[in-house]
C-alpha cells in the first residue's frame, strides 16, 4: 500500500506492508515519523487519516486517550494500512539513509532470572544489526497487543545476538508470558533498533546516567561503549541505579568491572528507595555506593554539587523519568542536554 | 482592561510556579526572577497541568514532560517547541500581582487542531 503523508515540509510517499504498522513502514525507510514510546502509550505518533481506509489495532492504546477518532485520528505504531492512505502529520519530516531500522524474527534464549522480578535473555537475530548504545528495539509476540520496547544492555555496534532485560509487572501480558511460559526457542518479531538517547564517544562529554529499575538496560550499553572507547581516561561518569532494596539490584558485578576499568573517573551509587543504606559502599563491590532515596532525588543532590555540563541520560518508569527530568531542570540542567527513553 | 488581584507579591517564591484561581479562572504564576508571567494552567503540546509539570529556572520556563520551553523574557520557544505560550498581561501593584483577565486564554484543543484545514501548514 502506498502512504502519502501531508507534513509541515510538504508531502512524503512510502510503501506499507499488510502487516506492519505505518510507524514501523515509515521509519524503516528513514522517515522520522514522529514517536516515543513505539508501543501505544504516549500519543507522539498521532496522526489524522485524511482518505483510505486502515485498521486500528488496539483502539483502547492509553496514549490514543486525547485523540478525535471522529476526525480520523490515529496512533501511527497501533495502526495498519488496508488501502493506500493520505495522512496527516502536524511535524517537519525527512527522509535519511543512515541507522534505518528494520523489522526482523528473533528466537529467545537463555532466559535467566536476576532477581524476583527480573529476568535478562538473548535474542537471537538471523543477521547482525547495527545500532547505537542506548538504543531499544520493540518486541511483538502473538497474543500481546501493542508490542514492548527493550533497551539493548549489551553493545556491539554489529551483533546477532541482542541481550535485553526485563522487569516483571503485576499486569504485565509480555513479561508474565515471558516469566511463565516462555521456553528457548520462542520467537518473536523485532523492530529497531530505535531511540535517540543515543551515547557517542567522539561527543567527548562527561555523562550522567539515571535508571530506574530496568531502565538500567540501556545506561549498560552505552557504559560498555564508553568503556571500549577508553571514554573515562579524560572525562567523568555518574550512574545513579534506582532499586526498592538492595535484593532488587542486578548487573551489580558488570558495574563493578566498568568502574575498575575507568580510570578512578566512574562513580556508581545505588538508590534504595524502600529501604536505608546499611553501609556507604557495597559488602561484596566496594567500588560501588549505596545511598538511601529515590534515585532522582539522590540523583539531583550529587549533580548539584558536580557538573551540570554533563549529558544526561534517563530511563525507567515514566513517572520516575518524569521526576529526574523535573529535578535536573530545575537544578540547571539544559534541556539539550537530557536525553531519555520513556517506555509506558 | 479588568485588572485582578492574583496573589501579593511575596507568595511565589523565585523560581517557582503556583496555580490560583482567580474568580473561577485557573491561572498558573510563574516567578522567573527578572518577573512574573501569568499563563494558561496547561500545557499547549499535550494539556500536561503546569503546575506539576512546569519548572522555571534561568528565566527558561520549560513544561518537563516533553521538553518544551520558552524563555520568559522574550516568550522565544525554545528547542522543540512548537507553539507560542499564551500569557496575561501582569503588572504589581501596591504589593500584588495583578493580570488583566478579560476572559478565559485557553488553547482551544477542540477548535485550534492542528490538524485541521485552518492550521495545518
Amino acid at each position: 500500500m502506498k502512504i502519502t503523508v501531508q507534513n509541515k515540509s510538504g508531502e512524503l510517499a512510502f510503501d506499507c506492508g499488510e502487516r506492519e504498522s505505518i510507524l514501523h513502514a515509515g521509519l524503516r525507510q528513514g522517515i522520522n515519523l514522529p514517536f516515543e514510546c513505539a508501543t501505544g502509550t504516549c500519543g507522539t505518533c498521532r496522526a489524522r487519516v485524511m482518505s483510505g481506509d486502515v485498521d486500528v489495532r488496539w483502539p483502547e492504546a492509553p496514549g490514543g486517550a486525547r485523540l478525535k477518532p471522529e476526525k480520523g485520528d490515529i496512533l501511527m505504531c497501533q495502526t495498519l494500512a488496508r488501502s493506500d492512505c493520505t495522512l496527516r502529520v502536524p511535524s517537519e519530516l525527512a527522509v535519511s539513509e543512515k541507522f534505518r531500522p528494520a523489522p526482523r524474527r528473533g528466537v529467545i534464549r537463555g532466559i535467566r532470572r536476576l532477581t524476583r522480578d527480573v529476568a535478562h535473555f538473548d535474542l537471537h537475530l538471523p543477521a547482525p544489526m547495527t545500532f547505537q548504545a542506548g538504543q531499544f528495539v520493540v518486541l511483538e509476540a502473538e497474543g500481546v497487543t501493542g508490542g514492548r520496547a527493550y533497551s539493548m544492555v549489551n553493545y556491539d555496534s554489529d551483533s546477532d545476538r541482542l541481550e535485553l532485560v526485563l522487569k516483571r509487572k503485576p499486569d504485565g501480558h509480555f513479561s508474565n508470558w515471558l516469566f511463565d511460559s516462555v521456553k528457548d526457542e520462542a520467537q518473536v518479531d523485532v523492530f529497531g533498533p530505535l531511540g535517540r538517547a543515543i551515547f557517542r564517544p567522539e561527543e567527548a562529554r562527561n555523562i550522567v546516567c539515571i535508571a530506574g529499575g530496568s531502565g538500567i538496560a540501556g545506561m549498560m550499553s552505552i557504559l560498555e561503549c564508553a568503556v571500549r572507547a577508553d571514554h573515562f581516561r579524560a572525562h567523568r561518569g555518574s550512574v545513579f541505579f534506582g532499586v526498592r532494596t538492595l535484593a532488587d539490584a542486578f548487573y551489580l558485578e558488570k558495574l563493578s568491572r566498568l568502574t575498575a576499568a575507568s580510570h578512578g573517573n566512574l562513580e556508581v551509587t545505588v538508590a534504595l528507595s524502600d529501604e536505608p543504606a546499611a553501609t556507604k559502599t557495597h559488602a561484596e563491590f566496594p567500588d560501588l555506593k549505596l545511598a538511601h532515596g529515590m534515585v532522582h532525588d539522590v540523583a539531583a543532590k550529587a549533580m548539584a554539587a558536580g557538573d551540570r555540563n554533563a549529558l544526561t541520560y534517563i530511563a525507567g518508569p515514566p513517572i520516575m523519568v518524569d521526576s529526574a527530568i523535573r529535578a535536573l531542570i530545575a537544578g540547571g540542567t539544559a534541556i539539550r542536554d537530557i536525553r531519555y527513553d520513556k517506555f509506558g | 482592561m479588568t485588572w485582578k488581584r492574583i496573589c501579593g507579591v511575596g507568595d511565589v517564591a523565585e523560581n517557582s510556579v503556583r496555580q490560583f484561581d482567580v474568580d473561577g479562572v485557573p491561572i498558573v504564576l510563574v516567578n522567573y526572577g527578572e518577573g512574573f508571567r501569568a499563563i494558561p494552567p496547561i500545557c499547549p503540546h499535550m494539556e500536561e497541568p503546569l503546575a506539576e509539570s512546569g519548572v522555571v529556572a534561568r528565566c527558561i520556563f520549560t513544561c518537563t514532560k516533553h521538553l518544551w520551553a520558552w524563555d520568559l523574557r522574550t516568550l522565544e520557544m525554545q528547542g522543540a517547541t512548537e507553539k507560542p505560550l499564551k500569557i496575561y498581561e501582569t503588572k504589581l501593584e501596591g504589593g500584588d500581582v495583578l493580570a488583566n483577565i478579560e476572559g478565559e486564554l485557553t488553547y482551544d484543543f477542540d477548535s485550534e487542531d492542528d490538524m485541521d484545514d485552518d492550521f495545518f501548514k
